[in-house]
């Protein structure tokens, strides 16, 4: 692609998120959503294979369905109250259509299925941004509408986001239907908190970026989009391979790694929110995640699987990557554990 | 419930359920997003008929620039759709199904 | 504390900064010496209970004995995995010391952790390391099976513990071990209660493991490189009895009656595993169940909750700890030197190492309880206690540590005595290092004959 047109098209992206954190009126705010939505369909079609073209189909008719249901809802809400603003929702019949729309927007669990098709057809750049930079938007919509939503709605989308993630992704040997049903299982854990903890939801969104930023680089580093190309990379690079296994377990949120911060700040959050059985079933369903992050670490670092003695030593171009970004992210996602006192601080407002 | 608000309501929820459950051709789901986009350009519309609300006069035309951008969008991929698998039928967009 | 955690730490640097050739004497010589330096604990001066603590670390006496085992025990996991780790490239074996390494860290942040939520956090990134230890050095293919089942057992047992930890939380505003057994006032014994009560025990009595909850143990220990086993079986299967101990005391107006069914299957699990010791024909897998068995008598000991049956179950785990490390080491000096876990194909060893047939002698006597040994001393602690509790337990615990001797001698006699077979006749002579680990595994266990006092726990 034209790098003119990319810087526009990247440029616009970030337009469009940014009209949708700055605006208070809900016109604007579906204009934004709107603008980041044009501007991901180009990226997203740029090879012209039928894969990338049926992915960009399903994203484009999904996600211009769900603008135009929340644009739909608020506009019964100015109907009934003469209201736009975004923080001011009061009729509960619309925002329970929004908090469907939006989740329809972000994947979650009963409207979940588009994600994991849309993903496999992209290269890894852009399910990077599909999957960190479009969770933004939506989700700085439903922070600011969290306070009217109803508890049960949450819960119910959030629970049955973290099994339905943890069970469909039981059965993928393609890394990017996996890294999407782990975005579904995750976003699960967010939305079931944000009614109670909205900063908490912010934190996880954080970190849930930071983790799978990281999976996605390593991923991309060693150019591998399923398990049996995941399984001869420890000849290529030992320590990504050796650092991208304790970053894969950091998603499932094994203890002293990143990925255990929001799960136990959130299952406290419910336990104080008199909650403990929800507690108990949101942390089994996160089991179900770790075993396929743990399938993959098999895969990848802890069994050496058999290869040519051609393809022990391959020959290698000079990465042209940058290898800050990766190492910067795969830092955080394992060690940022100790310092949960000081981000949950940065975090509360 | 006015009659004004009963047929744009209705409107949009004819083109949704159009969206949703016919699914044959893409070109259809395209219209059905245009006929769902149009529906809300008449509500906002008469919203500020209604409201006499002179600031808000924009706003249908900037929902109908972006509903405009939207569907030429929508119609760029019918065409792309068509290039690579050869029809618009959504039954053969399944190259991606687990 | 800090005095053995900052060199524990430095242990990183000496691995991967020292030339290959002296790896493994530098970090064994260093490991020692802060094994050495871990005994100062044992001397106790302080009249509160609890010493040497900072804001979050102090050891008292019931953590003070199993953090010296821990800190022992890392000396002897290298010196035990030199033989089969050497031969890999030297980044290999660096990671590898690295995670043994890294075990102890954790382990001992575990043990001497006064929050309870910092022990649960420590106990949970013991998972990490002991996974890749399986996983990535064990042998067989089931390895991968074996760490899918390690993980998930104590997972699936200790998520419930997490909630109900931050249930206490809640409630009382803190999980100090210091304070905790004064602020939360007696509960009734209400449904919810009870599932809380459950929620706070099983996880220990996964990793324990209770009968029932030990499918992963076997496979584990089978699947393990020598080094995991060592650890598996000496310090981490105390985790749970540790975690038990420092728990109860919360939960005191409720274990009364909730606590029989598992102490009859804790009773009965001895039996059970013992009878299936006495069937198995894999050396490691035998080992794993008589811990099994072991380690049903030590929970039996704690769920009646009297000052003996602590003290018992303390004394026991150390005891165990140490002769069922020897074992495993045993074990390991004829797989590396058969390349088999069966017992029929490594009979008769005696006639060829005889040395090593005195070892095995030795192990085989502390693991069934001979007399002046430290695991009679528990075990008979135990047997007292439970015999208090009810008449009835004697039946099981004594049929218990009969089949116990029996599985012993069947041990024993499988590997030592019998015909020699032909194909074993040019075995490998016994390394001095082999020797040295046998010494330093055996050699705390007699020397505690004349001290028990250290390993008493509360009561001395």
């Amino acid at each position: 692609m034209n790098p003119y047109v990319l810087t526009i098209f990247l440029l616009s992206l970030g337009l469009g998120t940014t009209l949708t954190f700055a605006s208070s009126h809900w016109l604007l705010a579906w204009m934004g959503l709107e603008i980041n939505t044009l501007a991901i369909i180009p990226l997203m079609a740029q090879q012209h294979h039928p894969r990338a073209v049926e992915a960009t189909t399903k994203y484009f008719l999904t996600q211009a369905t769900a603008a135009a249901v929340i644009l739909f809802a608020t506009t019964l809400n100015a109907w009934s109250t003469g209201e736009w603003a975004i923080h001011q929702m009061s009729s509960p019949a619309t925002i329970t259509i929004i908090m469907l729309a939006l989740s329809l927007k972000l994947g979650l669990a009963p409207t979940h299925f588009w994600l994991p098709e849309v993903l496999q057809g992209l290269n890894l750049t852009t399910g990077l941004i599909l999957s960190t930079w479009q969770k933004l938007a939506p989700f700085a919509l439903l922070l600011q509408i969290s306070p009217a939503l109803n508890s049960h709605l949450l819960i119910t989308i959030g629970l049955l986001s973290t099994f339905v993630g943890g069970w469909g992704g039981l059965n993928q040997t393609q890394l990017r239907k996996i890294l999407a049903y782990s975005s579904i299982a995750h976003l699960g854990w967010m939305v079931m908190i944000v009614k109670f903890a909205p900063s908490l939801t912010l934190l996880s969104l954080l970190i849930y970026i930071l983790m799978t930023t990281t999976a996605f680089l390593t991923f991309k580093t060693l150019s591998s989009t399923t398990m049996n190309i995941l399984a001869t990379s420890w000849t290529k690079t030992p320590v990504i391979t050796a650092l991208a296994a304790l970053a894969l377990l950091s998603l499932g949120g094994l203890p002293p790694l990143t990925g255990f911060m929001p799960k136990w700040l959130i299952l406290q959050e419910l336990v104080k929110q008199q909650l403990p059985l929800l507690a108990t079933l949101a942390a089994l369903s996160a089991l179900l995640s770790l075993y396929f992050y743990l399938r993959l670490c098999y895969a990848m670092a802890l069994t050496s699987s058999p290869n040519t003695l051609t393809a022990l030593l391959p020959w290698r171009l000079t990465q042209n990557t940058n290898p800050l970004l990766l190492s910067a992210t795969s830092m955080f996602s394992l060690m940022l554990l100790p310092l949960t006192p000081t981000i949950m601080t940065l975090l509360t407002y | 419930m006015t009659p004004v608000h009963f047929s744009f309501t209705s409107t949009f929820i004819l083109g949704l359920m159009g969206l949703a459950f016919h699914r044959t051709h893409l070109l259809s789901a395209l219209l059905c997003l245009e006929g769902m986009m149009l529906s809300l350009f008449i509500a906002l519309s008469l919203w500020t008929l209604q409201l006499e609300a002179t600031a808000y006069s924009a706003a249908p035309m900037l929902l109908l620039a972006f509903s405009a951008c939207e569907a030429s969008v929508g119609l760029a991929l019918l065409v792309a759709t068509a290039r690579t698998h050869g029809t618009d039928h959504l039954q053969s967009l399944n190259l991606l199904q687990c | 504390m800090l005095k053995i955690l900052i060199p524990t730490l430095m242990l990183f640097p000496t691995t991967w900064l020292v030339p290959s050739k002296q790896l493994w004497v530098t970090t064994t010589a260093q490991s020692l010496i802060i094994a050495l330096a871990s005994l100062s604990w044992l001397k106790w001066t302080s009249e509160a209970g609890w010493t040497s603590s900072n804001s979050l670390l102090a050891t008292d006496p019931l953590s003070t004995p199993l953090l010296v085992l821990t800190c022992w025990l890392l000396p002897l996991m290298i010196i035990a995995s030199q033989n089969h780790i050497s031969p890999e490239p030297i980044n290999r074996q660096r990671t590898y010391i690295s995670l043994l390494i890294s075990l102890q860290l954790f382990l001992i942040l575990a043990f001497s952790a006064t929050e309870i939520i910092m022990f649960y956090v420590m106990f949970e990134a013991t998972l990490i390391p002991t996974l890749i230890i399986i996983t990535r050095w064990g042998n067989q293919v089931e390895r991968l099976n074996a760490g899918t089942y390690f993980l998930f057992y104590t997972l699936a047992g200790s998520l419930p513990l997490l909630v109900a930890l931050l249930v206490i939380q809640t409630d009382t505003g803190t999980l100090s071990m210091l304070t905790l057994q004064y602020s939360r006032p007696p509960m009734d014994p209400s449904w919810s209660n009870t599932m809380w009560w459950a929620a706070c025990l099983l996880a220990f009595l996964v990793k324990m493991p209770l009968y029932g909850m030990h499918l992963w143990l076997p496979k584990a220990h089978v699947e393990a490189p020598i080094a995991g086993s060592m650890v598996l079986a000496a310090v981490l299967l105390k985790l749970g009895g540790y975690g038990m101990m420092r728990i109860m005391f919360m939960l005191t107006p409720l274990t009364k009656e909730l606590a029989y069914p598992f102490i009859i299957l804790a009773l009965w699990g001895i039996i059970m595993t013992g009878s299936i010791c006495l069937r198995q024909t894999d050396l490691k897998s035998l080992i794993a169940y008589s811990s099994v068995s072991h380690m049903g008598l030590v929970a039996a000991g704690i769920l009646i909750q009297t000052p003996w049956g602590f003290t018992g179950a303390l004394i026991l785990m150390i005891a165990h700890g140490l002769a069922s490390s020897a074992l495993f080491c045993l074990a390991n000096t004829n797989y590396e030197r058969t390349h088999s876990r069966t017992m029929l194909l490594a009979r008769g060893l005696q006639m060829i190492l005889p040395l090593m047939g005195t070892w095995w002698f030795l192990a085989n006597l502390a693991n069934l309880a001979l007399p002046p040994l430290p695991n009679l001393m528990g075990e008979l602690m135990i047997i007292v206690s439970t015999f208090n509790w009810s008449y009835w337990t004697l039946i099981l615990t004594g049929l218990g540590t009969l089949i116990t001797a029996s599985y012993s001698l069947y041990m024993f006699l499988m590997t030592q005595r019998g015909p020699l077979p032909n194909h074993m006749i040019a075995l490998e002579p016994s390394h001095t290092r082999e020797h040295l680990l046998m010494t330093l595994h055996l050699a705390p266990l007699l020397l505690l004959i004349l001290k028990p006092e250290l390993i008493t726990g509360w009561c001395f």
